[in-house]
């Protein structure tokens, strides 16, 4: 998979992105120890508690590394699939609630089920239902042309809102006290894998993944989104392309994909649904796919960069006792530090005449 | 903006840094200290720079440090995925106690608790528990009671004010005692009630204060966590010589937070029950199940603000010390919500 990613730079010889990362790293590791020395705390125990929090060990790195990448992986994809087909899909924050809210009510509504229909029955409720959150923001687009910035932001706050009213209201546990759901059935919940926190979402995630690069680079209908993508004029104007039903299928389906994030968020980590569900997965999602330079198979990589930091982060608190704020500060820093170089990097390349 | 641009570089540079930092950390060790100190932890949802009831479990756990010589650690989660996480972290790193300060916990202590056996875990106003998952309950209603009565002396519009987070057990419960602490002094007050529905929404509290001082409330009371300085600050603003504002602190004692404006706070030491906890903790003696500390252990109290004695009658101040002796000695019921599952849970 690396390889592949990499084989195209190696042929044109160009070790450029590496050393770009290389200088990347090293910038944001200078501003991030900048900022905690101010602060007062030692930066390379901070440093060193970041790295052992992250990949201390391999049932760390599996239990809480892969776990948070897991939903950045999926909401990744669903906004990388989007923005391939010019569709600024900014609601897969909604869009994963709607999803965890689907995956919730079939665990609770069937705890009969046996686990090889209600699992797969919860998650396919869960992608439904993300799917499902992206119609009005399509509708309102291909009907009435307006923006699906403004639209999935605001089907954002509708979820949110929705899933408080729920955990308060209809879904509130059985016995009416605390504003969560019960936990879903036993056989609602994804298994584990090995003996830690790892949970089968993950390998379907990084399955997702690789499914979503060939369908954009292989088949014909990923030839349609990318054209629609690079220019919904020309890609109408050749007449062989319908943009209107390419653009509903990409959105229905980076929906999909979300929903899904927000179903296996709740069947393999949390087991019940929260107000407070989803610490922006949606939002950091943009982050992550723009990093992945829109490729799926990237995206594998800068979810997983991303969980590398807060898994970090969260340990930077625990071992050195830098508070939260000064670790979203640095969580920021350091993913300023390579969108930086990147864009300094590209600017050299084109400089160039490369491309 | 051009995909194939975007495209270029950055999956390389993403391949770059997460491999770069898989080859550097797998060569790190776990930085676990072998000694057989006591190692004990702090989970709480909310900044501990609240003043409030996560300042005090900060305060409590650097007061274990001190005073039992554990070594402590403390981590702030920000939704429900990094609870299950943060158990692990800890379980998995050998820690002996974990304090998770809120009932949002619960849940996910059960699971942890079954996960590690060694660890224990004490849920702060948790309604559920286990063999190693223990709750702590603060009786704070019982200050909460005091702290209407003091609102139902110093009232002269006869309406108080009381503005909540989250509608939880906890939370209604000192609301309700509040409500029969200020009849207690005057039957026929009206009793205004908002949940803001988050516990650090500063802005949320300050207008759901404003709207009940504009209903005619002269003295509020607040049970949230940072949000109580958006409280404290439209009390603040209403407050002039003619028409006194007060407000009353809660969880922690809040007097000089906003003294020129704070009656006096309904205050649970939660440092000193954390101590009390970690103590018996170390001595084996935690007794199982919930552990429930009142005015009677010294943990709950109502604390006048010493700044605003001169200007509260000496006889409310009386009436209110003899209502903390009744209800010390059991003379006196306050209203409480029960929270507390029967059968404990399970995960």
């Amino acid at each position: 998979m690396i390889r592949q990613l990499l084989r195209p730079r190696l042929r044109s010889r160009r070790i450029g992105p590496l050393a770009a990362g290389v200088v990347a790293l090293l910038a944001a590791t200078l501003l991030a120890a900048a900022g905690l020395a101010l602060a007062g705390y030692d930066p390379a125990a901070a440093g060193r508690a970041l790295v052992s929090g992250a990949f201390g060990s391999w049932e760390r790195f599996a239990s809480i590394t892969l776990v948070r990448a897991t939903p950045l992986i999926l909401t990744g994809l669903a906004v990388a699939l989007a923005f391939r087909a010019g569709v600024w899909n900014i609601g897969a924050e909604g869009q994963l609630y709607a999803g965890a809210v689907a995956a919730v009510w079939v665990g609770l509504t069937f705890p009969g089920a046996p686990a090889w229909l209600l699992l797969p029955g919860a998650m396919a409720a869960a992608a439904v239902a993300g799917g499902l959150w992206t119609l009005v923001p399509v509708g309102l687009k291909l009907r009435a042309g307006v923006g699906e910035v403004i639209t999935t932001i605001l089907m954002n706050f509708v979820a949110i809102h929705t899933v408080a009213w729920l955990v308060h209201g209809p879904l509130q546990e059985a016995r009416g006290v605390f504003p969560q759901t019960d936990p879903v059935a036993l056989a609602a919940r994804l298994p584990r894998l090995g003996s830690g926190r790892l949970h089968a979402g993950f390998p379907v995630a990084v399955v997702l993944a690789g499914a979503l690069w060939w369908l954009l680079r292989h088949s014909a209908w990923g030839f349609r989104v990318r054209a629609v993508g690079a220019s919904i004029r020309a890609a109408a104007v050749s007449g062989r392309i319908h943009t209107g039903r390419v653009v509903l299928g990409a959105f229905l389906l980076s929906g999909m994909l979300a929903g899904l994030a927000g179903g296996v968020e709740v069947a393999g980590v949390t087991f019940a649904l929260y107000e407070n569900l989803s610490p922006g997965y949606g939002y950091t999602a943009i982050a992550v796919a723009l990093l992945a330079g829109l490729n799926p198979l990237a995206v594998l990589l800068a979810a997983g960069f991303f969980g590398v930091l807060q898994a970090g982060a969260a340990a930077m608190q625990r071992d050195v006792g830098v508070p939260a704020v000064w670790v979203s500060a640095i969580e920021a820093l350091v993913i300023l530090a390579v969108v930086a170089a990147d864009r300094f990097l590209r600017r050299g390349m084109a400089g160039k005449g490369g491309g | 903006m051009s995909h194939s641009r975007i495209r270029r570089s950055v999956p390389a540079l993403a391949a770059a840094c997460f491999l770069g930092g898989l080859v550097v950390g797998c060569g790190g060790g776990e930085n676990d200290s072998p000694d057989d100190a006591l190692r004990v932890a702090l989970l709480t949802s909310g900044p501990v720079s609240d003043a409030g009831w996560y300042a005090g479990a900060y305060e409590g756990l650097l007061l274990i440090e001190e005073s039992l010589g554990a070594q402590v650690s403390h981590q702030q989660t920000r939704s429900p995925a990094e609870f299950d996480e943060a158990f692990f972290s800890y379980g998995s790193s050998g820690y002996d106690l974990v304090f998770a300060h809120g009932f949002e916990y619960q849940d996910a202590a059960l699971r942890a608790g079954e996960e590690f056996p060694e660890l224990t875990i004490v849920v702060s106003s948790g309604g559920r528990i286990s063999d190693n998952v223990r709750s702590l309950i603060f009786r704070l209603e019982e200050g909460s009671y005091l702290a209407g009565m003091m609102a139902g002396g110093l009232t002269r519009s006869r309406v108080v004010g009381m503005v909540g987070g989250v509608a939880i057990p906890p939370a209604q419960g000192t609301f309700r005692a509040f409500e029969a602490g200020a009849r207690s002094i005057d039957p026929d007050i009206e009793v205004l009630e908002a949940f803001i529905g988050s516990w650090d929404d500063v802005a949320a509290a300050r207008e759901a204060a404003t709207a009940q001082l504009n209903r005619g409330a002269d003295v509020l009371v607040h049970n949230t966590d940072a949000a109580s300085f958006g409280v404290f600050q439209a009390v603040r603003e209403a407050n002039g010589d003619e028409n006194p504002v007060w407000a009353i602190g809660m969880n922690r004692d809040q007097n000089d937070v906003a003294p020129e404006v704070i009656a006096g706070s309904a205050a649970i030491d939660i440092p000193r029950a954390f101590l009390d906890v970690a103590s018996r903790f170390t001595a084996g003696t935690l007794p199982p199940g919930a552990l429930d500390l009142s005015l009677g252990e010294g943990v709950v109290d109502f604390i006048v603000n010493p700044e605003a004695l001169g200007r509260i009658p000496a006889d409310l101040l009386a009436r209110i010390d003899e209502a903390r002796v009744a209800i010390r000695e059991g003379m006196l019921e306050v209203p409480r919500i029960e929270f507390l599952e029967e059968e404990p849970g399970g995960p």
